[in-house]
């Protein structure tokens, strides 16, 4: 039997995070930790806000430095609770195109060990707004907004106390804005989330801010 | 969930996919279609003295099985990052996972293509085969290896540039001596010997395999 996801407080450290492609370092000596709340990440294009991102979700490597997360008076996370711990969702994301949405969520619990009976799948993908007729399309027949909002319901699938979310206004109308702002409030209640924007609509008084300069001639 | 179910969980994934796009069951089924063809019309039932067909038929047949599916199962990974679906892969599931699953599916794909090209060899080059089941042991222990190889080397090739190009170059010294194996083995079966020593060596080549792509996934597919 597979362990549930910790529902103790949990915080996640970034500690001296340093990461540079070619020449001057994105980012360098970079240490921050939340247990609750937003942390809202800002800087230019090119300012390494999604490779920061990406480092604290367990995708990318940092140069130097570590992330760590910890549960407050629980046993330490084994390395696959880790991975589900952290919800992560960007404009790289992809999911499969030939599957439905529903498919999709699916295939994710279960191959993750956790699977969810399809009524509890249909109410996360309505939480993002999408339409019970849209759940069960191929998402390779989605519009650009519609894929946005899946993303978020990936994000959120584990229902992880640290959820981090890349630019996720991009591409959503009015309605699309008001569901990841209502996303974002329901999980800044249960844990950590952490923002990356280009648009300072987007933080909604976050309890951090971290403002990234980026490397010398890697803007925009 | 047991690991087999999360396992097969990515194989199910794999399949629904394929059955829906038949993307990789098209490029393998059309080259095993037309290479079977060009070597019944080059060789034909007549082509090769009678001494020369046991040997030389089980390696044309192993030559067209290789590239065949040489064609398909590298696609396991690669199509993964062409997508961009390989980030949310890596978000939520243990690469070992992947890794069989992806490997389960490259398995059944390749006895699927053996099932349809072996009949079709048999017919059109009038193969004589003395021991059927010994064949179709072979194809089995054969298959995993070829699949086993093949996907760990899709894993690790994924995300280089000139990935196609890398695959055949470091599949080709790791897959000879399977080939080389299940050739000499398939001769023997052809005679109607059962290749016993062929197999326990294939047997051995897929432990061997499972085991260095279960330890190496991780490596292989997240790093």
């Amino acid at each position: 039997m597979v362990s549930s996801l910790p529902t103790v407080p949990t915080t996640i450290a970034a500690e001296s995070l340093s990461k540079a492609f070619s020449g001057a370092p994105l980012f360098r000596d970079l240490s921050f930790s939340a247990s609750s709340g937003l942390v809202a990440i800002a800087g230019r294009n090119g300012s390494g806000k999604t490779t920061l991102l990406k480092i604290l979700a367990g995708l990318t490597r940092p140069t130097s430095g570590r992330v760590r997360l910890e549960t407050d008076g629980a046993p330490p996370l084994s390395v696959s609770e880790q991975r589900l711990a952290i919800g992560w969702a960007g404009p790289d994301l992809a999911l499969y195109g030939e599957l439905t949405a529903l498919e999709n969520l699916a295939f994710f619990r279960r191959a993750a060990g956790r699977p969810e009976s399809e009524p509890v799948l249909v109410r996360r993908l309505a939480d993002v707004g999408l339409a019970e007729e849209a759940m069960r399309r191929p998402v390779e027949e989605y519009s650009t907004g519609m894929k946005q909002r899946l993303r978020i319901a990936f994000a959120t699938l584990f229902d992880p106390p640290v959820l981090i979310l890349d630019e996720p206004m991009v591409a959503l109308d009015v309605d699309g804005r008001e569901t990841v702002h209502r996303v974002v409030e329901k999980a800044r209640k249960r844990g950590t989330v952490v923002l990356a924007s280009n648009d300072e609509r987007d933080f909604a008084e976050p309890e951090q801010r971290i403002e990234l300069a980026g490397a010398p001639g890697r803007e925009a | 969930m047991s690991a087999l179910s999360r396992a097969w969980a990515v194989c199910a994934k794999d399949a629904t996919q394929e059955l829906r796009k038949k993307v990789a069951i098209i490029a393998v089924f059309f080259f095993a279609a037309t290479a079977l063809a060009l070597v019944s019309f080059g060789v034909g039932p007549f082509g090769l003295r009678a001494e020369d067909r046991p040997p030389l038929l089980a390696a044309l047949l192993w030559i067209i099985l290789f590239f065949a599916a040489a064609t398909g199962l590298p696609r396991a990974f690669v199509a993964e990052e062409e997508t961009g679906t390989g980030l949310a892969l890596r978000k939520t599931i243990p690469a070992v996972y992947v890794l069989a699953g992806k490997t389960l599916f490259n398995f059944i794909l390749f006895l699927a293509m053996a099932a349809v090209t072996i009949p079709g060899f048999v017919i059109l080059l009038e193969w004589k085969v003395g021991s059927f089941p010994a064949v179709a042991a072979i194809m089995v222990v054969g298959g995993f290896g070829l699949a086993v190889v093949s996907t760990f080397l899709s894993a690790l090739v994924a995300r280089a540039g000139q990935r196609n190009v890398l695959f055949v170059l470091i599949s080709f010294p790791l897959l000879v001596p399977l080939l080389q194996t299940a050739i000499r083995a398939t001769t023997q079966a052809t005679t109607g010997e059962f290749p016993s020593e062929g197999l326990r060596v294939l047997i051995a080549y897929d432990g061997a395999a499972a085991c260095a792509a279960y330890m190496l996934a991780a490596v292989a597919w997240e790093d």
